[in-house]
């Protein structure tokens, strides 16, 4: 098996995220027009419950990956100079971790 | 009738050009390729493929009002003035109407499209069952007339590369074909992010296909078995 993700793998990936971002999406409308947070520390409270927490964490990893699988398809379709393209895809990459770690900090915060 | 059609010969003109034509003499249920014949016959360097003259040859795919087609089986009372008729876009234009399709058919061999069986070869012949030979329906009717490949941006971009909706549905042909061995090896084949993976299911290919087939199914379905083989 090589663990790059390309063809096939990088296929899957981008559809199994799409429909988790679907469906937690969907759980997310419909829990804030039921039952949404009050005030800030029952906002708080909400974010800070594991299973929310990590519900969130697998939604912002699954949305990071699916940019990532769209938007180096984009680069592959369009950009055809080598370096161009390296630097390109080097930027997403950086962009996308940067958005990640920024989503990480927020849930750990939220945590304690 | 009026005509705008495109105008380029390789060999001596530095830019192509839009050339109208009139013709006034149009018959009832005169299709588009009986038009370019006898606009032919007033202007003889207009040049374009053509054979069969019923849709089967696939010779005459050209672009017409904006979409591939075959001139042939194209009615003209359904097409708005001036009829413009380009070459299939994204193919070298060899002169006018006739583009270098040597791309195309280089991808077109890439998928093997020949039956592969590793047994020794039966006595006799093949045998299907009436249900085999019915998932080759929609596969096999392929005249390889470029329209939908030309019409595929993925191939505009990457032409060396993404084999292009006509030869991912003849790879389908193959790996739906009962009697083909060789799944594992064209699947293997066709993995990578380019070959099979480039297509993002525009469906353009089953806009323009005029046998009214859908490669974007068979491309769906040759992810679905590549999912299997990979679980």
């Amino acid at each position: 098996m090589n663990m790059q993700m390309t063809g096939l793998r990088a296929w899957l990936v981008q559809r199994v995220a799409a429909v988790y971002v679907g469906l937690f999406s969907l759980y997310l409308l419909i829990h804030f027009t039921t039952d949404a947070p009050g005030s800030y520390s029952e906002w708080r409270d909400w974010v800070g419950h594991p299973g929310i927490a990590v519900s969130w964490a697998l939604f912002f990893i699954a949305l990071l990956l699916h940019a990532w699988v769209g938007m180096r398809d984009v680069l592959l379709d369009y950009v055809h100079n080598t370096a161009v393209r390296l630097v390109a895809l080097l930027g997403l990459a950086l962009f996308l971790l940067a958005q990640g770690l920024w989503a990480l900090t927020v849930l750990l915060g939220a945590g304690t | 009738m009026r005509f705008s059609i495109y105008r380029y010969n390789s060999e001596t003109d530095r830019e192509p050009r839009m050339q109208d034509y009139v013709l006034e003499e149009i018959e009832p249920g005169m299709m588009l390729l009986n038009a370019l014949i006898k606009l032919k016959a007033e202007d003889e360097t207009l040049t374009f493929r053509r054979s069969c003259q019923e849709g089967i040859c696939g010779s005459d795919g050209m672009n017409i009002n904006g979409r591939n087609g075959l001139a042939c089986i194209t009615p003209l009372k359904d097409l708005d003035e001036p009829v413009t008729l380009r070459p299939l876009p994204g193919l070298p234009v060899i002169r006018d109407l006739v583009v270098d399709l040597s791309q195309f058919y280089r991808q077109y061999r890439a998928v093997k499209p020949w039956l592969t069986v590793h047994d020794p070869e039966p006595e006799v012949e093949f045998l299907q069952s009436p249900a085999q030979r019915d998932r080759l329906d929609g596969l096999y009717e392929c005249i390889l007339c470029a329209c939908c490949s030309t019409s595929c941006p993925s191939f505009w971009w990457n032409p060396d590369k993404f084999l292009g909706p006509a030869a991912l549905l003849q790879s389908y042909r193959f790996l739906a074909d009962s009697r083909d061995q060789a799944t594992d090896e064209r699947l293997a084949d066709l993995e990578g992010p380019y070959k099979l993976f480039r297509c993002h299911t525009i469906m353009n290919c089953v806009q323009v296909c005029p046998k009214g087939l859908n490669p974007t199914q068979a491309i769906g379905r040759i992810k679905k078995l590549m999912v299997k083989r990979s679980v």
